[in-house]
């Protein structure tokens, strides 16, 4: 994922979050470079997208 | 390499890679390397994880003319001085497995960012191959650049190529069979304190790092986690080391990485002199147009004037009156609010515990009725408007144009990134805070954040409160940006330090995708949600017991003065209580009263911009207290409180002076 602000490509997160009470449960990726806060993909869209991914590599292929 | 054993998945591919020459691709992220990888290796490749860690390393055979070799594809780095852990694991691959070539794949458009790498594989003495691939898009910007001098200054081969199009890859195979290791390559020097203590260092370490005893040495010094390798590796102890790096380090205000970031800059900017040309008048498609002209500081102005004014729009009118008005009135209004008034009323016989639930104040009817039907709908509809914004590349847009204004002010580039953040959240960007520089940025940027810039559910509830009256909305603006530049210009002078550089990756501008813009909003509002209703119900059980103790009241009365004074009603005082609790509790008091016909016009936008700048939420304090000790808190709160209600005064005073009606 992109950090829309400062544009690294970020997938962990930022050491900021270990402080924070509310890291366990938290849908907001700290970006690592600069702060952001970058809203994570929900787990429903990323099933969601991977299916999509494969059916259009199988089209291209078939 | 004991790891290695572990990793069964890897082992074959390894053994097939043993005794050929080894090429490592890396370079940072989305430049291209994966299709290089694939021109050069083809079908057969294996992908795994990296011993120890979730990152996947890819590894496959190929032939370059008549000799084979084995190409290792790293994740994507910026920096050998990682941030992530994919960066950490690229600088692995290049420390431990020994490559033969090095081949930096950069994105050509980009090279004044790209060279920063190349510089430090230089450094580390790795035997590098700079590709510049993405040339096309290069070209298509009307970007010139001479290989040939860029050859001579670096003293390394340098090839253009178009991955996609298979363009360049034979030229790439011919460097990289040509090159040979070269020796310490160090075009930069970073001053006489600094090389001397790498020296020093260098002279210390005993052990085989894969890299130059100068890299490691410039980590050490730049607070890198390397350290934890360097006692591993070094027999005797490291104390002396450390003790190297702890003098040189105390004997520079600033952390040592930025001298040595800046340092490498100035080298770059020199030969990207020499080497690089635009030509402005090619390839400045009309995207690359807008893009500048959004970042200028003069055009950039009307840019943000209209992203404010499209927020503006969406989240006023639909927000704030569609949505709102539904939830509140119908849905809290004539349901929720009355069966739950009668509910508790015929559970609960006591008056005062009923309180607690409903009635004025209560849980239901004050906390939850304010995070669902007025927060709710207005912060997502603000959500959904700024992950738009974000989605077609214009924050960091908007970065840049805040970073070229804060430069008139005297105030450094990289403070822009609290300050775009606190636009987010306050206090997550106070603690952000923390990466500036210098103590001075620090306390300015806290300050800023404290005093003038709205939170996102404040500037959410803000847009609500201002819908259907442009004027009162062009007021808030300018006040609001006067008061941030007069600040900043104040404090900047009352501090004075200097300007060191901003660098940021711009992206470009395209259109926004609705699925991303689908899932930012989901996930923020869920977060949003998951954080506010809680603290709203505290927030309602605070002011109920404050009610029940009379402490809330004294309160209220005390605020009601000044509140006076800036020719507000009584009734915005219990607003700016609550805006403590939470900044966008206290504009949605705010918004209560709007409704209920008390505030409107002048007064409106005169409690509007007080409660703006007035308080920072309990969070924000308490994080600035945290960050910057309880002193200097509390003297930007004491400045700030009276500053709130002078610029609400002077605000009041100037609209009925002029006769300005609203
Ligand atoms: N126009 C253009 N696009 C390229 C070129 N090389 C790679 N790309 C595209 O750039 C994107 C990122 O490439 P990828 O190999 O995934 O980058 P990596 O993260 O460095 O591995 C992909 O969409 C590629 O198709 C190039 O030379 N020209």
């Amino acid at each position: 994922m992109r950090c829309p602000l400062c544009g690294i490509e970020v997938t962990g997160g930022a050491p900021a979050c270990k402080g924070c009470a509310a890291s366990k449960g938290c849908s907001l990726l700290r970006c690592p470079n600069c702060g952001y806060e970058i809203p994570k993909e929900p787990g429903f869209m990323k099933i969601f997208r991977r299916w999509k991914e494969k059916r259009d590599a199988a089209k291209r292929q078939g | 390499m004991p790891e290695k054993a572990e990793c069964t998945c890897q082992g074959s591919i390894d053994e097939e890679l043993d005794g050929l020459r080894k090429v490592v691709l890396v370079g940072s992220p989305n430049v291209g390397k994966s299709v290089v990888f694939g021109n050069l290796t083809g079908k057969y490749v294996t992908v795994s994880n990296y011993p120890g860690t979730t990152v996947e390393v890819t590894r496959g055979r190929a032939r370059f003319g008549s000799v084979e070799v084995g190409v290792i594809d790293t994740p994507g780095m910026y920096s050998l001085l990682p941030i992530t852990e994919e960066e950490r694991v690229a600088r692995t691959v290049l420390m431990e497995e020994t490559p033969d070539v090095v081949v930096h794949v950069a994105d050509a458009k980009n090279l004044e960012r790209m060279l920063h790498l190349t510089i430090q594989l230089l450094e580390a003495g790795l035997p590098v191959v700079l590709d510049l691939n993405l040339m096309d898009e290069a070209e298509r910007l009307g970007m010139r650049i001479d290989l040939d001098v860029l050859r001579s200054e670096l003293g390394i081969p340098v090839v253009a190529t178009i991955a996609t199009e298979n363009k360049g890859m034979d030229q790439l195979r011919e460097a990289v069979l040509g090159c040979r290791r070269h020796g310490d390559g160090v075009p930069v020097r970073y001053g006489d304190s600094i090389e001397s203590a790498v020296h020093s260092i260098g002279e210390l370490l005993k052990g085989d790092y894969g890299i130059s005893k100068r890299t490691v040495a410039l980590l050490l010094l730049q607070d890198d986690d390397i350290l934890e390798v360097v006692r591993e590796k070094e027999a005797s102890d490291c104390s002396a080391i450390e003790e190297i790096v702890e003098r040189t380090r105390k004997g520079f205000s600033e952390p040592l990485n930025y001298i040595v970031t800046i340092e490498r800059q100035r080298f770059i900017g020199r030969l990207m002199e020499k080497t690089a040309t635009v030509d402005r008048s090619r390839g400045t498609d009309l995207k690359e147009k807008l893009s500048r002209l959004m970042m200028h500081p003069v055009t950039g102005i009307p840019f943000l004037l209209i992203a404010i004014y499209a927020l503006y729009e969406f989240v006023g009118v639909f927000g704030a009156q569609v949505a709102v008005d539904f939830l509140e009135n119908r849905v809290f209004g004539e349901y929720i609010n009355p069966a739950a008034n009668r509910i508790v009323a015929a559970v609960v016989p006591w008056k005062v515990l009923q309180d607690l639930f409903v009635n004025d104040y209560g849980i239901i009817t004050l906390g939850v009725r304010y995070a669902i039907a007025i927060i709710l709908p207005i912060v997502a509809t603000f959500f959904i408007a700024f992950s738009i914004i974000e989605d077609t590349g214009y924050l960091p847009r908007l970065a840049m144009l805040i970073d070229r204004v804060f430069k008139r002010i005297g105030l450094n580039g990289r403070a822009v990134i609290p300050v775009v953040l606190g636009f987010g959240c306050d206090t997550m960007a106070t603690m952000v805070t923390r990466t500036l520089e210098t103590r001075r940025e620090r306390v300015i940027a806290t300050l800023l954040l404290a005093l003038a810039i709205p939170c996102s559910a404040q500037v959410g509830v803000i847009l609500a409160l201002l819908s259907g009256n442009v004027k009162a909305l062009g007021i808030f603006v300018l006040v609001m940006s006067t008061v941030f530049l007069l600040v900043g210009f104040l404090a900047a002078r009352v501090m004075p330090g200097e300007q060191p550089l901003f660098y940021m990756e711009v992206p470009p501008l395209r259109w926004p995708k609705f699925s991303n813009v689908f899932t930012k909003t989901y996930t923020r509002v869920e977060w949003y949600f998951k954080e506010v209703l809680p603290l709203f119900i505290l927030a309602s059980i605070i002011i109920w017991a404050g009610r029940l103790t009379g402490l809330f009241d004294v309160v209220v009365n005390i605020l009601s003065y000044p509140a006076g004074w800036i020719g507000l009603p009584e009734e915005a005082a219990t607003a700016f209580l609550y805006g403590f609790f939470r900044r966008d509790f206290g504009a949605a008091g705010l918004y209560d009263l709007k409704n209920a016909g008390v505030l409107s016009g002048v007064p409106l936008v005169v409690s509007i911009v007080t409660i703006a700048l007035f308080m920072p939420c309990i969070a924000q304090l308490s994080m600035t207290i945290k960050e910057r000790g309880l002193k200097t808190a509390l003297g930007m709160a004491a400045f700030i409180f009276p500053f709130a209600f002078l610029v609400g005064y002077v605000v009041n005073v100037v609209l009925n002076g002029l006769g300005v009606i609203l």
